[in-house]
């Protein structure tokens, strides 16, 4: 398994790009202390800032399973695709469609939403609301929806790259500063586009899953705009009653644990572990699709019969 | 080697990042009130029917009309809410404070200082978590 040479030496992204998050989180704060626009709380960065230090422990820990897991499979791969500018295009593509499908995944199954859900769990939507990202990815084997591209044959290390570059661009998109770009609303994720997805608005659920490209919801038809009568409400459908970011890191894979060992059946295990976040054997829960429902029933019912 | 001293550096400057967040005034505190918690209970579709606030304001409980109970909680300018049953939340009064305790991680027990002595709806709960 000899993986082909990168014709250049790709720099550690995410580590370059720290001192411009820094900068720039710094300069949200100025803005929005000066302006009176977008919000902040001090508890809350601090608690999104470690959950982000937090990651990056994670990631030193644990992170060599997921490269090993690429390196594996890449073994088995069906083509030998080198450092091409073509492949690298492809490459960046199928990195963000991937991106998309493991995103709809994390929302959608409570799975891998127990990983994803700390970086919804903060109120608040700033810059630093980028930084709050889960210590328990690797562990819940969120790296699976990438292994396609290396058993394709997309060198490993390219792939890594393009997540890189896929997480630094969605840094800045965490904000309400910023209002619609355009035509890149066309294309491109946006901060506007990236409001809704962290909104808990029930018109705003399970939408909005892109990375780079908003191109994906567009065509799985889970796009929805940001309504201006409508300004996002953020966080999660039972916001955390707390800043511990231990707590935040875990709850909702003790809560899983808390409802496996009180299941009846398998039925229920398979239900608690891999259905919709929320999902309940008795349907007594909320489910981003129950509140969807309730919501579009009220809206019916608000509109007078012809 | 390389990689923790990094680690250690991010440290120091999520440090320098709160104490700049701290500095600017981002502490703004939700004080709850009666309407505030009613306001909560109907966006659950509850009526409440007895309510306490702690004496800071940052927490509240509630008794539902059919029994359950809510618990309210200041995080921030925001708050945050839980909707249970009665029968599962633990009560305790205590040298001029309430706790609620209930199985949840991502939500602490709540710590309420009490004004006054609890109303007989408080104190009932009381009883009734120790049995």
């Amino acid at each position: 398994m000899i993986e082909p040479a990168p014709p250049f030496e790709i720099p550690p992204i995410i580590t370059f790009a720290v001192p411009a998050f820094v900068i720039l989180i710094i300069a949200e704060m100025i803005y929005v202390r000066v302006t009176g626009k977008g919000r902040y709380e001090t508890k809350d960065s601090a608690t999104s800032l470690a959950m982000g230090l937090g990651n990056r422990v994670a990631g030193l820990l644990v992170g060599g399973v997921a490269v090993a897991a690429y390196y594996f499979v890449y073994q088995f791969r069906l083509f030998e695709l080198g450092w091409t500018w073509p492949v690298m295009v492809a490459c960046f593509f199928a990195e963000d469609l991937a991106y998309y499908w493991f995103h709809r995944l994390a929302h959608e199954r409570r799975w891998f939403w127990a990983s994803h859900v700390i970086h919804h769990s903060s109120q608040h939507y700033n810059l630093t609301t980028a930084l709050r990202q889960t210590w328990t990815g690797v562990l819940g084997l969120s790296f699976i929806f990438w292994l396609p591209l290396v058993y394709i044959g997309f060198p490993p290390l390219m792939v890594l790259m393009f997540s890189a570059i896929s997480l630094v661009y969605q840094f800045w998109i965490h904000t309400e500063l910023v209002d619609r770009m355009g035509p890149l609303e066309w294309v491109m994720n946006t901060p506007s586009h990236h409001r809704v997805h962290h909104a808990i608005n029930a018109k705003y659920l399970d939408a909005n899953y892109a990375g780079v490209l908003i191109i994906w919801d567009r065509l799985f038809g889970t796009f929805v705009p940001e309504d201006k009568k409508e300004p996002p409400r953020y966080g999660i459908i039972s916001q955390l009653g707390t800043f511990n970011p231990f707590r935040v890191a875990f709850h909702e894979w003790v809560g899983i644990a808390r409802d496996v060992s009180g299941a009846k059946n398998l039925r229920e295990v398979l239900g608690y572990t891999f259905g919709p976040p929320g999902w309940s054997p008795d349907g007594s829960r909320k489910t981003s699709r129950s509140i969807k429902q309730a919501w579009a029933a009220r809206q019916a019912a608000a509109v007078p019969a012809e | 080697m390389n990689d923790w001293i990094i680690t250690a550096g991010s440290a120091g400057v999520v440090l320098l990042m709160v104490g700049i967040a701290f500095a600017l005034g981002f502490r703004d505190a939700a004080k709850l009130d009666g309407e505030r918690i009613q306001h909560l209970a109907a966006a659950e579709g509850a009526e409440v029917e007895e309510a306490l606030v702690g004496e800071d304001g940052a927490a509240a409980l509630a008794r539902l009309k059919g029994g359950q109970l809510l618990i309210v909680r200041a995080m921030g300018a925001d708050v945050s809410t839980r909707v249970v049953p009665a029968s599962s939340a633990r009560l305790r009064l205590r040298a001029g404070r309430l706790s609620v305790t209930f199985g949840d991680l991502g939500y602490p027990s709540l710590d309420m200082p009490l004004k006054d002595a609890p109303p007989a709806w408080v104190a009932e709960l009381t009883q009734g978590s120790l049995r």
